[in-house]
């Protein structure tokens, strides 16, 4: 039998390395572990097991619960040679181990450009100034005091799959696709702050500013903050995370990452966008001939399998295998989502399984009888406005390889025999 | 019951607030200069009649809205009305934002941005004040003919909505009445924002020359001597030519649009882990040097300053576009995919990640690929 804690600590050491020998070691290793009825029978079922023995530990022990300990390396991983400092850096959420469309606070992938402010809510203020009737300053007090609302959201970072643009890099799916997460949050909609403000008819944009050591600031159209913008204070039900822009962040819903802003302080109101740093020399997607564009706020259309994904080989050898994975868009919920296992020259439709929720995450199955061969695995969106996720030769030809910005290109993982999975591109 | 607790705390915060100006000491000549910018509108001194504003004779100690024979606005007179008298305090705020104390006043004048410049002018004014009105007591009625800071330059103001006072905490007047008004050091405080017009820019200047020592000390450990980057720190300058190339190198001077972004964000967040420790010439002279550094400007001795900033351009503004993402081929045609025989032949594997090897496992020796920078 397998010991599953070896096995994960093993893992949890782990490595890209490991975890293709995890896969290539696939199907015998886990074999044996898979219950197989020996003469003797399983011991697991026909021996007396401590668990089953000895009582466990009682209530309180965790006053805040935390995962099993056999999940230990599911867990938010950094791509250390993407950023000069982890205090101005990003991580990656664990795609591969999740299911459903809610990512659990704790896995949230997180962006920060200055650290994680620390800041008690009581020192908290949310200021908005500028072209409005009367100047305000809110507490988190006051902010609770309006009528709130609940909303599901993906937060996709634009630069999520920024490295896969010239080709096939990062070989696991949190690597490639993992700046997005999707959680319920709780919070006023932004309107409401607006209107108790009185914007003046001359404001025709806004600037969210945070109050961390980068002072985060990006312009928004009146028209989206109108919209279905929210200041939000809670994510899945608890206060949001330190690392979400705990106690208050802006969601700017199916809009690039970068525009929620965290430890939300200040909306200034105005008559033109501020070009800030973060919307001009960043978060602007340089085209092959020189031009960039920018303002390129809505996240196209998008989906990724997630299981299997090379840190999620196959090892249970043939039969029947479920195909998962993620699928959202900017533009509202998904219509439907394709999948092929030999590279695009067939596709079926995938089963979409869950809540379709406007600008959420949408799950999707595919349930194949696999017969051990070779696959070329693809998931394709599409969304309720009719656009259909492009490959990433299309998007190569349309804007070259520059952009690193708003790469939703179709995504192919290759598994061989062994059921050990690799990130690929396909003619 | 919450609300008392808060607007007690909120009373005191104001009461701090306000507390230092009134101890400053102005200069009467200094004031008579700063005062040649309200000469248009306003008149004090012997003989000083109403103009487009009111004279301001004996303005220390009057009423808001009280001088005789003088059209105020409503607002104005309301505050007037709940008990505003003009002293050392309610003329620092006023003069610092005119309308965010007042909504709805008809002066235009938009405030004066330095501190110097109100002690100075407050000096000057009350030097044409009676010593009893000085005094900043809420004496009642003064006699005299004067008025506060009002011009009719500015709004047609006749549907004025209800004003709101000035002083001190005040809650909102929207529909929830949640929050409170934000004082106008409150947003001054926060409000560092520059747009490529030029609003926002505060007064003051530096050259190259002062920059490169600032640069050399604060900058210099992460973005390298020339700005040229070290290790993946951003590359701030040269570039210049790159953007076509399979390793463009996008900086200030190959790819920004706007030199008020490079202030901005210095005097925001620069340096790493100190922000806002910069003085504003600092952060002049640090633009002035990126400048140099990028081969904006060549001679040492330029000064940047608030006039000459909105003149000074970027080489690859006119290269940002609008987002048209959805006139590109794969989304204009609008076809259904295709759902079987959609390729020739068998599929080739065209790229790999394993051999690109750049996948973080703790052994730590990936050189980089492309990255998110």
């Amino acid at each position: 039998m397998v010991d599953r804690t070896d096995t994960k600590q093993a893992q949890q050491t782990a490595s890209r390395r490991s975890f293709l020998k995890a896969g290539l070691m696939g199907g015998a290793a886990v074999a044996a572990g898979t219950g197989v009825a020996r003469a003797a029978g399983d011991p697991l079922i026909t021996e007396i097991q401590d668990w089953n023995r000895y009582l466990g530990e009682g209530v309180d022990v965790a006053p805040y619960g935390k995962p099993s300990e056999f999940e230990a390396d599911v867990v938010r991983r950094s791509v250390p040679w993407l950023t000069a400092d982890p205090v101005s850096s990003i991580n990656f959420t664990p795609l591969h181990e999740l299911d459903g469309i809610i990512t659990p606070n704790g896995l949230c992938f997180e962006r920060h450009h200055g650290g994680t402010a620390t800041i008690a809510p009581a020192d908290h203020r949310l200021m908005i100034h500028g072209l409005v009737d009367t100047p305000l300053v809110f507490t988190m007090e006051d902010l609770k005091r309006f009528p709130r609302e609940n909303r599901v959201y993906f937060l996709e970072c634009a630069a999520n799959g920024g490295m896969e643009w010239r080709g096939s890099q990062l070989n696991g799916c949190q690597f490639t696709h993992g700046m997005i997460h999707c959680v319920v949050y709780t919070g006023v909609p932004l309107r409401y702050l607006l209107e108790e403000a009185g914007v003046k008819t001359t404001g025709k944009w806004l600037l969210a500013e945070g109050a961390d050591a980068a002072a985060m600031t990006r312009s928004i159209p009146m028209e989206k903050a109108l919209d279905d913008c929210l200041v939000a204070f809670k994510m899945n039900g608890e206060a949001l995370r330190p690392e979400q822009g705990y106690p208050l962040r802006l969601c700017v819903p199916g809009w690039e990452g970068n525009m929620w802003v965290k430890w939300l302080r200040r909306l200034e109101i105005g008559d033109a966008p501020w070009a800030q740093r973060e919307e001009t020399s960043k978060y602007t997607d340089l085209l092959a001939g020189g031009k960039a564009r920018r303002h390129t706020w809505v996240m196209d259309v998008k989906s990724v399998i997630t299981s299997p994904s090379p840190q999620a080989p196959v090892t249970h050898g043939k039969g029947p295998l479920v195909i998962t994975g993620l699928a959202w868009s900017g533009s509202g919920t998904i219509k439907r989502v394709d999948v092929t296992i030999d590279g695009g020259r067939t596709w079926q439709t995938a089963r979409i399984d869950g809540p379709s929720l406007p600008k959420a995450l949408h799950r999707f199955y595919l349930d194949i009888n696999w017969d051990g061969s070779e696959l070329l695995l693809q998931s394709r969106a599409i969304d309720d406005q009719g656009l259909v996720q492009p490959t990433k030769n299309e998007l190569r030809a349309a804007r070259g390889e520059n952009s690193i910005y708003h790469n939703n290109g179709i995504q192919t993982w290759h598994v061989n025999n062994d059921g050990v999975v690799e990130n690929v591109e396909v003619s | 019951m919450l609300k008392f607790p808060k607007s007690a705390a909120l009373a005191v915060l104001a009461l701090t607030a306000f507390a230092s100006p009134s101890l400053a000491e102005g200069d009467i000549d200094a004031g008579e200069k700063v005062f040649k910018k309200c000469r248009a509108c306003h008149a004090v001194g012997d003989g000083a009649k109403h103009k487009v504003g009111p004279e301001l004779n004996d303005i220390f100690g009057r009423t808001a809205g009280g001088a005789e024979g003088y059209k105020y606005s409503k607002a104005m007179i309301a505050a007037g009305e709940e008990g505003l008298v003009w002293d050392a305090d309610s003329l620092t705020e006023y003069l610092t934002k005119p309308k965010a104390m007042i909504k709805g006043t008809k002066m235009a004048f938009a405030g004066l941005k330095k501190d110097d410049d109100i002690e100075n002018i407050l000096a000057y004014l009350k030097s044409f004040s009676t010593e009893q009105a000085a005094a900043a007591e809420p004496a009642p009625e003064t006699a005299s003919e004067a008025e506060p800071v009002e011009t009719a330059a500015a709004a047609p103001d006749a549907e004025e909505p209800a004003t709101e006072m000035a002083m001190a905490v005040e809650a909102s007047q929207g529909a929830y009445g949640l929050g409170r008004k934000a004082m106008p050091d409150e947003i001054a405080a926060w409000d560092i924002d520059i747009r490529p017009d030029g609003t926002g820019l505060p007064d003051g200047k530096g050259t190259v020359a002062e920059g490169e020592p600032i640069y050399a000390e604060s900058c210099a450990v992460c973005h390298g001597d020339f700005g040229e980057g070290a290790g993946r720190w951003p590359v701030l300058a040269g570039g210049q030519g790159t953007l076509l190339k399979e390793r463009p190198v996008k900086t200030i001077g190959s790819y920004w649009p706007y030199l008020s972004t490079v202030f901005d964000y210095v005097r925001r967040a620069m340096p790493f882990g100190n922000a806002r420790s910069l003085s504003d010439d600092d952060v002049y002279a640090l633009t002035a040097y990126l400048m140099y550094l990028n081969d904006i400007v060549e001679d040492e001795e330029f000064e940047l300053s608030k006039q000459n900033f909105t003149v000074m351009r970027l080489p690859n503004e006119a290269n940002f576009i609008a987002d048209d993402r959805l006139s590109e081929p794969h989304y204009a045609k609008g076809e259904e995919p295709c759902m079987s025989d959609c390729k020739p032949g068998p599929v080739q594997i065209t790229a790999r990640a394993q051999v690109i090897d750049v996948t973080p496992d703790g052994d730590g020796d990936e050189s980089s690929g492309g990255g998110i920078d």
